[in-house]
């Protein structure tokens, strides 16, 4: 009985399966005939914002050109996944991110190097080549730069501070007059923020690397918890907590912006992205250089650079390529992005095609002008947590000389 | 309400005293619900008051809305692909805490009822699997569904099947140890008689064991529905098209954007993932606080 | 426990159909052996089965396809183990345990191992892929165009059928208007009464070739790719679909040497098989590396370093203190919200119930961020409430105060919903029965209830503190580890040994995944251990019925 129950089953089920898969088996060349039947397909990773700024314009490509665009989001640690995805070769064709990744995608062997026309290459702005630019080659195609400025409120300070100490004064003021709590947002936290603080750590006289004999930033030149970078945080530690009281740790990335929006402070360092709220919550606004300590060296924000990739391991590799040094160079895709988010385009053709709308847009490069472009070593990748541990403390309170010295031990012992 | 445990305290009840009685008994219960209910929903207010402002920031200086306006959920059905992401994780979560429970009740039973070698072993493997970090073995995830997609695209990337199997590799996890505790508790005997009385050993789970743990696998189930509609980390690498999106993934997009963050939207999707969780607590409830137990027990 | 009469051997016993085999099952289970095999029970074991065998079939065929032979075998083996498990009467509690397990195999276990084997490699960005792949990417990257020479624009073209024919490219220099053909074996003039050329200087049609449009072109990318004319200089190389650029990988990999050489510094960099990647003699090495076995050398150093091993007990402490407040808490809170609300004279319980859950039904990374804020010290609620000026995530026990309060919020919804399922599940007569012999409602509480709950919740108080002990987003999102000391900004106060010691391998130059696997693995024997121990005390709450 057993085995005829077995033996029943056994049957019944494999009954049940050849009807299951001759239906299977009927769909399945039919659907790798469709795929064959249209032109091949590139896949676009970006985050969020620009996905959906992407994607009209992908999909018009796809169209003139008969093959399949997707742009798709990564919405966390798009660097990462797409390293370990390249590798495994489930990565797609086009990545768009900043120019910072650059050192570890290149170490990673995750992105090839793309070949600009000479022509192509001169409607760019300078900067974003040169950001783009790692080891004598260039690895992606720019489209924005970004860099912090200061943005104030003109009712509450009609003119723009020529040195952090007169910034500092007017707000006080502000402050006494209760017409603001807070003197300045710049935002720190309670771990810091290399990326706001770096204007002023270049007023102060500053440097996170040196610059080696081909114009590239040198890993082996560590400015950090050198003389000048304790001189730089003694000029900001005065500012701090146990200082004017002018930097906070309290300031944080998700208050600073809502601050200034609802004016309680004049000041706030920050970039392009924040003009959005500002112009939704009626402020008059205007927006100048970050200021530098008096007497003391420019203060230079970083340059950031936005910029497309073609993937070392992409399936798709002409077509990605095609598309990336072809169609993004074209000033009225950079034109589109920029309308998505309201960063300054990379291709001059388009910038001047935008400033006239948008005077800010002027404005924020002037800011820009004299800074510095984020070094996109892999080295950098050591700086950014001891450096804005180091702010915060030294903000708190906390001796500069020793705890910038501990921040420059730890950096070196974890670059390479 | 009255049922047969109150009966004889009512009796004994003497009307003067009824109200410092009825605070003994009743009243201070409410006193403890309400202060937890207050616990529970004073951060959420803040996230009320973000969905409402149309600045949309997630600032806790302001705990009651600056503006009312429905902008933010309107942005969040008109903006983006909310409702692809909504129905994506009713689906995945509705099926995947379904499957999950089966899977990990089937276990618990074998766990708690049968004696076997290696019974402890696994249980406590079991365990232990669940500590080491999951977001080290996303290479390892790559891996292995980048050969998954190669073979059977229906089941690889990007698709909710896909990330359905990758989820029920953890089914029996902490589930399956929180159903053997119940199962734990239920008598033996109850069992034992029926197997006497010779019912097969399905029979014996599905008719008798799986009835007896209503309440528990109501539990179970909410919880890996919660689990489902809110894991982030694998789903975030699983999805990435737009549309194959879960509400945890798609949500998160909205605030990771460098630097600049549409709080306002989020918060509104917040509130609004809250919402099937409810209904499905609103649905289990009855399970949850069902007499069965206690009428199975006596039987 | 019931004791059976029957031992192994022993024949029909119940209404049974068929001799009862041996060994298995035992004792008190015997029984189930007899029972009749049912209508229902025999259509769904036909239906799974041939769910089993159907899903085999459909998954055989792309294995075939890819000649994948491993895969194949293990799933021939699969299948005809579940019918051989399912369609015997032995091994029981396998026929419960398999259908997990096998999930629990191929997405956990299998991640897991893969994961803890790469602790012996010194597998991080930089050295992920294989030497070939880093002598690929090193070659790649150091392709130049060559000064001075011809930008072409570019017509991907074959020598009949578009989507099988050998490709060619079509090459028209805007300069000369001279206009060429390439493919593996070189360029070659093309005449111009031969070819029609667009205004923008690209081919459009040529005789004897099919050109491509996109589409066609983009289906064949790979050979698009893979296509170098050669020329005296270096090779005509596609830059997408409509230029060519005549370049020249300036390093180049010589396997007589094992080394990288540049043909323009005429520097070599030779392969340094222990630490996987090119050092040069100057001591440069490529950035470009591959993957190799490093033995136990991420091990020792987590012991050896004295900026891992020094700060590791304080933050073990600390690590335990929080695994076990976090759980502790929650349990406690849970418990007593849910013994308050577990009356049956409560109206309105399921309002209260649902507004319980809620804080769970949110999503917690948005929560934690919220409760972050909270704690601001100029602008967060908690202090402007109390008019407190609190630096709370700046000192050391107030962060960890606030930390084990944000994991209460956060956690005890979940406590709460199975303290109130378990409650439910206790049988009302004995606390019933107890009630009616004078015991307090305390007694009661700590004679029947508690101990009830407590066999049904060990399991998972144990399980729960296993999760915290590794909770790292609690930490990352709200304090991310910190304060940290003025002079040490590697190991902060509320760091779990999780934060901090990927904070050492992820924060570095480049991720190092072996170290962080290494890490874990020390981690998870600690968790591992304790978990065990505390395991073995469950035994005997266990067999309180057994």
């Amino acid at each position: 009985m057993r085995i005829r129950t077995a033996g029943v089953v056994a049957v019944l089920g494999l009954a049940l399966a050849a009807s299951g898969c001759g239906n299977s088996g009927s769909d399945k060349p039919a659907a790798k005939e469709s795929a064959k039947a249209t032109g091949g397909k590139l896949v676009i990773w970006a985050d969020d914002k620009r996905t959906a700024a992407l994607k009209p314009f992908a999909e018009e490509f796809g169209k003139e050109n008969g093959v399949t665009v997707e742009v798709q989001a990564v919405s966390k640690d798009l660097q990462t996944n797409f390293v370990t995805a390249s590798q495994q070769g489930s990565g797609p064709d086009v990545v768009v991110g900043a120019h910072d990744w650059i050192g570890n995608l290149v170490q990673n062997g995750a992105i090839d190097p793309v070949q600009l026309a000479a022509e192509q290459k001169s409607a760019f702005n300078e900067v974003a080549v040169k950001a783009v630019t790692f080891n004598g080659q260039l690895y992606g195609v720019p489209y924005a730069t970004e860099n912090v400025a200061l943005i104030r409120n003109t009712e509450l300070a009609p003119e723009a501070p020529k040195t952090i100490e007169e910034l500092v004064q007017t707000g006080k003021k502000l402050k006494a007059e209760k017409k603001a709590s807070e003197i300045l947002c710049l935002q720190s936290g309670q771990n810091g923020d290399a990326y706001h603080i770096y204007p002023l750590y270049t007023s102060g006289g500053g440097y996170l690397f040196g610059t080696a004999a081909n114009g590239d930033y040198d890993p082996k030149d560590l400015g950090v918890g050198k003389p000048e970078s304790i001189a730089a945080f003694q000029k900001i530690a005065k500012l701090g907590e146990k200082g004017e009281g002018a930097l906070k740790r309290s300031i944080t990335g998700e208050n600073s912006i809502a601050t200034f929006t609802s004016k309680k402070c004049a000041f706030l360092v920050s970039g392009p992205w924040a003009i959005a709220d500002a112009k939704k919550a009626n402020i008059k606004y205007d927006i100048s250089p970050v200021p530098g300590f008096a007497g003391g060296k420019e203060a230079q924000p970083f340059v950031g650079v936005q910029a497309f990739y073609v993937a070392a391991k992409a399936k798709n590799k002409a077509l990605a390529q095609e598309f990336v040094t072809n169609y993004v160079t074209k000033p009225e895709l950079a034109v589109a992005l920029y309308k998505a988010e309201p960063r300054p385009p990379a291709l001059t053709a388009a910038f001047d095609q935008v400033k006239g709308e948008d005077p800010d847009l002027a404005k924020f490069q002037e800011a820009g002008k004299n800074g510095q472009v984020l070094p996109a070593i892999p080295a950098m990748a050591a700086i950014w947590d001891p450096f804005g541990k180091a702010e915060a403390a030294i903000i708190g309170g906390a001796d500069p000389a020793k705890t910038i010295t501990a921040a420059g031990k730890t950096i070196a012992g974890q670059i390479k | 309400m009255t049922t047969y445990a109150d009966a004889p305290v009512a009796n004994r009840n003497s009307a003067g005293k009824s109200r410092s009685r009825w605070f003994a008994q009743v009243g201070w219960r409410h006193l403890v619900g309400v202060l937890a209910v207050a616990f529970s929903l004073f951060p959420i207010l803040f996230v009320i008051s973000a969905a409402l402002n149309p600045l949309g920031t997630l600032s806790s200086t302001e705990l009651l809305p600056t503006g009312a306006s429905v902008e933010n959920f309107s942005n969040l059905f008109q903006k983006t692909a909310f409702a692809h992401w909504f129905l994506n994780s009713l689906l995945l979560a509705g099926v995947a805490s379904f499957a999950s429970i089966f899977l990990s009740s089937l276990a618990a039973y074998a766990f708690s009822r049968m004696r076997f070698a290696g019974r402890r072993v696994g249980l406590l493997t079991l365990l232990l699997i669940q500590m080491f970090p999951q977001f080290l073995a996303i290479v390892a995830i790559f891996l292995i569904f980048t050969t998954i997609t190669d073979l059977y695209p229906a089941i690889g990337f990007n698709t909710p099947w896909g990330l359905f199997l990758l989820y029920m590799g953890g089914a029996l996890g902490a589930n399956t140890w929180l159903m053997k505790g119940f199962f734990d508790t239920l008598p033996k005997e109850l069992d034992e008689s029926a197997t006497m009385d010779g019912a097969s050993h399905p029979q014996v789970f599905f008719r008798i064991m799986l009835p007896l743990v209503a309440p528990i696998l109501a539990v179970t189930g909410l919880l890996a529905f919660i689990g489902a509609i809110n894991e982030f980390l694998i789903a975030n690498v699983f999805l990435t098209n737009t549309e194959s999106k879960t509400l945890a993934v798609g949500m998160f997009g909205l605030v990771a954007g460098e630097r600049n963050n549409n709080f306002g939207m989020f918060a509104a999707g917040t509130l609004l993932t809250a919402i099937p969780t409810v209904l499905v607590f609103q649905l289990l409830q009855r399970y949850i606080v069902s007499g069965l137990t206690a009428g199975a027990v006596k039987g | 426990m019931s004791t059976s009469p029957s031992g192994p051997g022993s024949a029909t016993q119940a209404p049974g159909r068929e001799p009862v085999r041996r060994g298995l099952p035992r004792i008190s289970r015997s029984a189930r052996n007899h029972a009749p095999i049912t209508a229902t029970g025999l259509v769904v074991k036909v239906i799974l089965l041939g769910l089993v065998v159907g899903i085999a079939i459909w998954a055989a065929f792309p294995l075939i396809e890819a000649e994948h032979w491993v895969g194949l075998g293990i799933l021939a083996v699969t299948t005809a183990g579940l019918f051989y498990l399912y369609l015997s009467r032995r091994h029981i509690p396998a026929k419960y345990l398999v259908p997990g397990t096998l999930f629990l195999l191929a997405f956990q276990v299998f991640p897991v191992l893969y994961t803890a084997s790469t602790a012996f490699t010194n597998f991080g960005d930089g050295h992920r892929g294989s030497k070939d792949d880093a002598i690929v990417a090193i070659q790649t990257a150091s392709v130049k165009q060559i000064p001075g020479s011809a930008e072409y624009s570019l017509s991907v073209a074959t020598k009949g059928d578009p989507a099988t024919g050998p490709l060619v490219f079509l090459l028209s220099d805007p300069k000369t208007k001279e206009v060429s053909a390439g493919d593996a074996g070189g360029l070659r003039r093309i005449d111009a009464s031969q070819v029609t050329v667009s205004p923008t200087g690209k081919v459009t049609a040529a005789d004897g070739y099919t050109v491509l449009n996109f589409g066609q072109a983009s289906v064949r990318s790979k050979e698009i790719t893979d296509l170098v004319v050669p020329t005296s200089g270096g090779a005509v190389r596609s830059n997408g679909l409509s230029r060519a650029y005549e370049g020249k990988a300036v390093r180049a990999y010589d396997a007589g040497c094992d080394c990288i050489k540049d043909s323009e510094s005429g520097k070599t960099w030779t392969a340094d098989e222990k630490a996987g990647s090119f050092v040069a003699a100057d001591g440069e090495r490529l950035t470009q590396g591959w993957q190799v076995n490093v033995g136990l050398k991420n091990f020792s150093r987590v012991l050896t370093d004295p900026k891992i091993s020094g700060p590791f007990f304080g933050t073990l402490a600390w690590n335990f203190a929080f695994a076990i407040g976090s759980t502790g808490l929650t349990f406690l809170l849970g418990m007593a919200i849910a013994l308050a609300l577990h009356s049956p004279r409560m109206k309105g319980t399921n309002l209260y119930r649902v507004l319980l859950i809620l804080p769970y039904a949110m999503p917690s990374f948005a929560m934690l961020l919220v409760w972050r804020d909270m704690f601001n010290t100029d602008f967060g609620l908690v202090n402007n409430l109390f008019g407190l000026g609190v630096d709370w995530f700046g000192q050391t026990w107030s962060a960890r105060l606030a930390v084990l309060l944000v994991q209460l919020w956060l956690g005890y919804p979940y406590m709460f919903l199975v303290a109130t399922g378990a409650l439910q599940a206790i049988p009302g007569e004995l606390t019933e029965a107890t009630s009616v012999d004078g015991a307090t409602p305390w007694q009661s509480f700590r004679a029947v209830t508690l101990p009830l709950l407590l066999v049904a919740l060990s399991p998972l108080l144990i399980a729960s503190f296993a999760y915290n002990f590794n909770n790292a987003n609690a930490i990352l999102l709200t304090t991310e580890g910190g304060p940290f000391a003025p002079d040490n900004p590697t190991n902060g106060a509320t760091d779990l040994l999780i934060t901090y010691t990927y904070r050492l391998a992820f924060g570095a130059q480049g991720a190092e995944y072996g170290m962080a696997a290494a890490v874990s693995i020390f981690i998870f024997a600690i968790v591992a251990t304790v978990s065990a121990i505390s395991f073995s005390r469950t035994r005997k709450q266990e067999e309180v019925y057994s």
